[in-house]
């Protein structure tokens, strides 16, 4: 059984002109537990609308988004909150880490909402973020820490509470090309070693060497590989 | 290359270009910057037209008060440098006058008579000063007079009526009014309404102008003048003062012109520096708020800034694009400003006149100092220009792209601990100075209490950063809270939360210090009030001038007053005003008779019993403390006054407060008064009442024995403390309404910081939403965080707060010889942080709801956008 299935999804949004843009078109796509899968497209395909899709941020006009069999569109606010403070990381492309807190407060943070002290959730974080390379940076703010060092702060944040479904939206997006690969290496392993479905929306075409499965989406409409034009990627610096 | 593709440019010459850029660019820019953050710039807009309004507002205020009254009598005076002055209200002879005016050295002479009274026309009363001028008063060529040809205006004994005074009471030239001048109602015909083309400023003075026969008839003073008016030959002004001295034998002041002014000045000085403190603090609300806004839209402009010159614009076309923006925005705000400023002088400022009107002849007339509206104008630009050009420092940074997008999300919002710990250092040295300062001198008070308000912003960090460190300790061990995430979440917005909690901090200090001062000497001239009045169970006087110094008549009223029922006896009250120096010294006489001569509550130093006993005998005076000093007197030794009769001495039987009138009170026996000033006319009748009759009761008796004089005020004890007490109240009334005003202003102005600074958080709350966060959970950090911030601005502010009332009351009582008691009123203070803190959660409350419900909800650009 699948960990997180979309069922012929779609997603309008209303322009200022008054037009409607299907961003997300009849989308059907699947991930397994312990499968790594990107998705990739070009700027405005709709790939960050369907993260927030699966991740229950956004209600589908049509279609179904089902976590470990179960509707998300049966879950009330309060149990769409818990379902992605418990069972979901996400990575953002902007990382959204707070100015001023430390690396560890940062990957602690969401913890806090879980009813944690930030005593404890910091003692949660700690490891993950030894894990990702951070173990000598963990109380340094994160406003002096480089992108990438800040990119592994959001990766520990989205692991910290050991989800079971890993959204991550351009995770090495602002990173080189050996971070990427690190930041892919890890991806995958956690991927492997926890059973844990990832969902990657990418432009590196690199990661495809990293994945499982490789899907592209192009204005709202899902196909399978990688269909895109060679310029329209971007290769990590 | 670019020169050359400049050079090739044509020439418009409506279109010129300004540091290479045209004007058109210019303003397409700004269009362009309006459509994209036309909220940003009206905030920042109002930031800095709060700002200019405050303070030209509080500014135009207080010289309105004082400010007419310069050129009131500058248009009467007009070329006149010498004057004599009567000593009391009664004046001197018109025959003395005539000598004075034929000295040898004197160009043009003119006579004067004055004398307090209230106006009635066919709509309504009111109070006014009856004004009689000779002929020669055209001669000295003040501009309220020039036009003023004896005989013409003033026709066939008529009086002349300034325009907005005629249409207050509903008079009209050829009718007539009521004058109510020492207890007696006279009518006199108008014979002219006069404008201001005909009798300048003086059209906005309540006072009604007669040739000075006339007023002398009307006011009972026949060939009697209270002021001559003397311009003498160039080069002659010593020698014509020494000839003025010599023939009035020190009978009589002889000054420079305009000696009215300085008195009206030391009268009205302590509020006028009340209002500069005022202005100071206002003025500092407005620039943090104006700092605020610039904390909100940094980020942005560094943005565009950094675009700019990454586009290849150069640093002085950059200049030039912001310079623009600023000028457009800081010229247009600062005109909206001064537009506030006025209204707000005009309505809720508006100061009242009651209290120097009883000695002065202020007009309600506000005249508009360019020079102030300049300064003010002035600041509100300079506040734009910081705001818009402090975004140029990113061009230091050697990426400046880079570094503006870093800096959007770190480093500008947050303030070092260093930096934190030195301002934290240089607020309690701020404090520490101030209290040397108004320890070693009391009267640097009000430069103390502008200190203390710049202490404020220093120790606003520091305390910030205390307040971080326990909630984080909090947060650390307290489960389930939201305390750790608004810790974090307020440590990530530093700065901004700083200048948030200043703008709160200086609005409650303000409004602590100066209402806390202000119920202080409102309860302590209260006191006063009654302990002044209760020697009698029924006053009768001649208006309500809360001096009581207005003569009037006696024609037998005191007798017919010993014989009414009810009455046990009748005692004289006798007083005026006396001009020693700069000093308009309320004299109040007091029969041997009264129960008390002094107000137990207003003395500072002396013996009580032996102070009366000695006042009663006779030659002895109680003095307010700030004439004591000015003398270096103390109890028991001997000081001289300038009378009507000459200089007479007196021996210090006790030191008071200035009993509420701060130039200074002086008590003497009523028969020193007598023999002094030449004079048995009373200024109030105070009347006891036998046992058993009700104060109503004895009114209604004393009203009835009265019935012949309708023109003098029968009072009960209660009436006459009630009126009184308003009458000081109404003094004090500006000084509450400007406080309050400063306070809605901050809290207006934090709850719009406030409310955008949660706006532009909805990126922020949204990563919290898709990391798991329920909206309860963030609207519990939001209100939190807002009132954290909001608590440690209250908190800070009323301790300093407190500190400045109580430096105020005691500046009050050293400095000005108030009566004014410290004590703490914590439902006043308690008010203040109501409105603070109350408006702040509120609206924290219901737009952190608002966008923490829809976070979840938000649109992908909206959500995922690298903003902080």
């Amino acid at each position: 059984m699948s960990a997180l299935e979309l069922r012929g999804v779609r997603k309008r949004f209303s322009c200022a002109d008054g037009t409607r843009v299907e961003a997300v078109d009849g989308v059907s796509l699947s991930v397994a537990p312990g499968e790594l899968v990107a998705l990739y497209g070009p700027s405005g395909s709709g790939k960050t609308t369907l993260l927030m899709i699966a991740a229950g941020l956004l209600a589908p006009d049509a279609g179904a988004v089902l976590f470990d069999g179960r509707d998300l569109a049966t879950l009330s606010v309060r149990e769409g909150a818990l379902y992605r403070r418990r069972d979901v990381g996400f990575v953002f492309q902007a990382f959204h880490l707070v100015p001023g807190a430390t690396a560890l407060e940062n990957a602690a943070i969401k913890l806090l909402g879980d009813g944690w002290t930030l005593k404890e959730a910091c003692a949660a974080a700690r490891p993950w973020l030894q894990r990702v390379g951070l173990g000598a940076r963990l109380e340094h703010p994160s406003d002096s820490l480089s992108m990438g060092e800040r990119q592994r702060v959001a990766i520990a944040r989205a692991l910290v509470n050991e989800p079971r479904l890993l959204l991550a939206d351009e995770p090495t997006g602002s990173l080189d090309s050996e971070r990427g690969a690190q930041v892919l290496d890890l991806l995958g392993e956690l991927c492997r070693e926890r059973g844990m479905p990832v969902l990657l929306v990418t432009h590196d075409p690199r990661a495809s060497a990293y994945v499982d499965r490789v899907h592209t989406l192009r204005d709202g409409l899902l196909c399978d590989g990688l269909d895109i034009e060679p310029g329209a990627l971007s290769i990590s610096r | 290359m670019r020169s050359r593709r400049s050079a090739k440019l044509p020439r418009h010459p409506l279109d010129p270009r300004i540091a290479g850029v045209r004007l058109s660019a210019l303003g397409a820019h700004y269009r362009l910057r309006l459509r994209r953050q036309l909220a940003a710039e009206l905030l920042a807009g109002a930031g800095i037209a709060v700002g200019v309004a405050l303070v030209f507002g509080v500014l135009l205020a207080n010289s309105s008060i004082t400010g007419s009254a310069p050129a009131l009598i500058r248009a009467v005076e007009g070329n006149a440098r010498l004057e004599l002055q009567a000593r009391s209200s009664e004046g001197f002879s018109e025959a003395l006058a005539s000598r004075a005016g034929r000295v040898p050295g004197v160009r043009y002479a003119a006579f004067v008579l004055r004398e307090d009274g209230e106006l009635a026309g066919p709509h309504s009363r009111r109070a006014v000063q009856v004004v009689g001028l000779s002929a020669g008063i055209v001669a000295l060529h003040g501009s309220a007079t020039r036009n003023l040809g004896t005989g013409v205006a003033l026709v066939n004994g008529g009086v002349g009526l300034p325009a907005p005074l005629a249409q207050g009471v509903g008079a009209h030239g050829g009718g007539r009014v009521e004058l109510l001048v020492g207890g007696v109602e006279r009518a006199a015909p108008v014979g002219a309404v006069l404008d201001s083309a005909t009798i300048g400023s003086v059209a906005q003075a309540p006072i009604v102008i007669a040739q000075l026969g006339v007023a002398q008839e009307l006011t009972e003073h026949p060939g009697r003048v209270t002021e001559v008016l003397i311009e003498p030959y160039p080069g002659a002004d010593a020698r014509v003062a020494a000839e003025l001295r010599s023939l009035t034998a020190g009978r009589v002041n002889v000054e420079s012109a305009g000696s009215e002014l300085r008195l009206l000045e030391a009268t009205a000085g302590p509020l006028g520096q009340s209002t500069s403190l005022f202005a100071a603090i206002g003025a500092m609300v407005g620039l943090l708020f104006a700092a605020n806004t610039m904390l909100l839209t940094l980020p942005e402009r560094r943005r565009l800034v950094a675009e700019l010159h990454t586009n290849g614009f150069e640093v002085r076309q950059i200049q030039a694009i912001l310079l623009s923006q600023a000028l457009v925005l800081g010229v247009l705000a600062s005109l909206a400003g001064l537009a506030l400023g006025v209204l707000l002088a005009h309505t809720i400022l508006g100061q009242s006149t009651v209290y120097l009107a009883a000695a002065f002849p202020i007009a309600s007339h506000q005249s508009i100092d360019p020079i102030m509206a300049l300064l003010a104008f002035a600041g509100g630009v300079s506040a734009a220009v910081l705001v818009c050009l402090a975004p140029m420092l990113v061009l230091r940074s050697s990426a400046p792209l880079t570094s503006a997008a870093r800096g959007a999300e770190h480093s500008v919002q947050h303030l070092g601990r260093r930096a934190a710990r030195t301002l934290g250092l240089l607020g309690a040295s701020l404090v520490a100075g101030v209290t040397v300062l108004v320890l070693s001198d009391p009267a640097l008070t009000v430069l103390g209490g502008v200190l203390l308000a710049l202490a404020i912003p220093c120790l606003i960090p520091v305390s910030f950063d205390g307040v971080l460190l326990v909630l984080k300790r909090l947060g650390r061990r307290t489960r389930g809270s939201m305390i750790s995430l608004a810790a974090i979440e307020l440590n990530a917005t530093a700065t901004r939360s700083i200048a948030l909690i200043a703008v709160a901090a200086l609005a409650v200090y303000g409004s602590v210090a100066i209402q806390g001062a202000r119920a202080d000497l409102s309860s302590g001239l209260d006191e006063a009030v009654v302990e002044y009045l209760d020697t009698a169970q029924v006053w009768v006087a001649a208006n309500d001038n809360f001096l009581t110094v207005d003569s009037f008549k006696d024609d037998g009223a005191a007798a017919l007053l010993a014989r009414a029922p009810g009455v046990s006896a009748v005692r004289v009250y006798q007083g005026g005003l006396l001009d020693v120096g700069s000093r308009p010294l309320w004299i109040r006489a007091r029969s041997p008779l009264d129960d008390r001569m002094i107000q137990k509550s207003q003395l500072l130093e002396g013996a009580l019993d032996r102070a009366e006993e000695e006042i009663r005998r006779g030659g002895w005076a109680a003095i307010s403390n700030a004439f004591a000093a000015e003398r270096r007197l103390h109890v028991g030794e001997r000081f001289t006054l300038p009378t009507p009769s000459g200089v007479a001495s007196f021996g210090v039987a006790a030191i008071t407060t200035n009993t509420g009138w701060s130039p200074g009170a002086i008590t003497i026996n009523l028969n020193d008064y007598r023999r002094l000033w030449g004079s048995d006319r009373p200024a109030a009748l105070e009347v006891g009442l036998k046992p058993g009759v009700s104060p109503a009761a004895g009114r209604r008796s004393v009203r009835q024995a009265l019935k012949g004089r309708p023109g003098l005020r029968v009072q009960t004890l209660a009436e006459r403390v009630a009126s009184f007490q308003a009458s000081a109240r109404e003094g004090l009334r500006s000084l509450g309404q400007i406080s309050a005003l400063l306070l809605i202003t901050a809290a207006l102005a934090v709850a719009a910081v406030l409310s955008a600074s949660i706006w532009q958080r909805r990126p922020r709350l949204a990563s919290l939403a898709a990391q798991g966060f329920d909206h309860m959970q963030l609207w519990r950090a939001v209100v939190m965080e807002s009132g954290v911030a909001v608590a440690v601005g209250c908190a800070v502010g009323a301790l300093l707060g407190l500190y400045g009332h109580a430096l105020a009351s005691r500046w009050l009582q050293l400095s000005t010889g108030f009566p004014a008691p410290f004590s703490l009123d914590l439902g006043a203070i308690l008010l203040a942080l109501a409105i603070v803190a109350g408006c702040t959660v509120l609206l924290a409350g219901v737009l952190g709801f608002y966008c923490a419900r829809v976070a979840p909800r938000l649109t992908p650009s909206v959500a995922f956008q690298d903003q902080p």
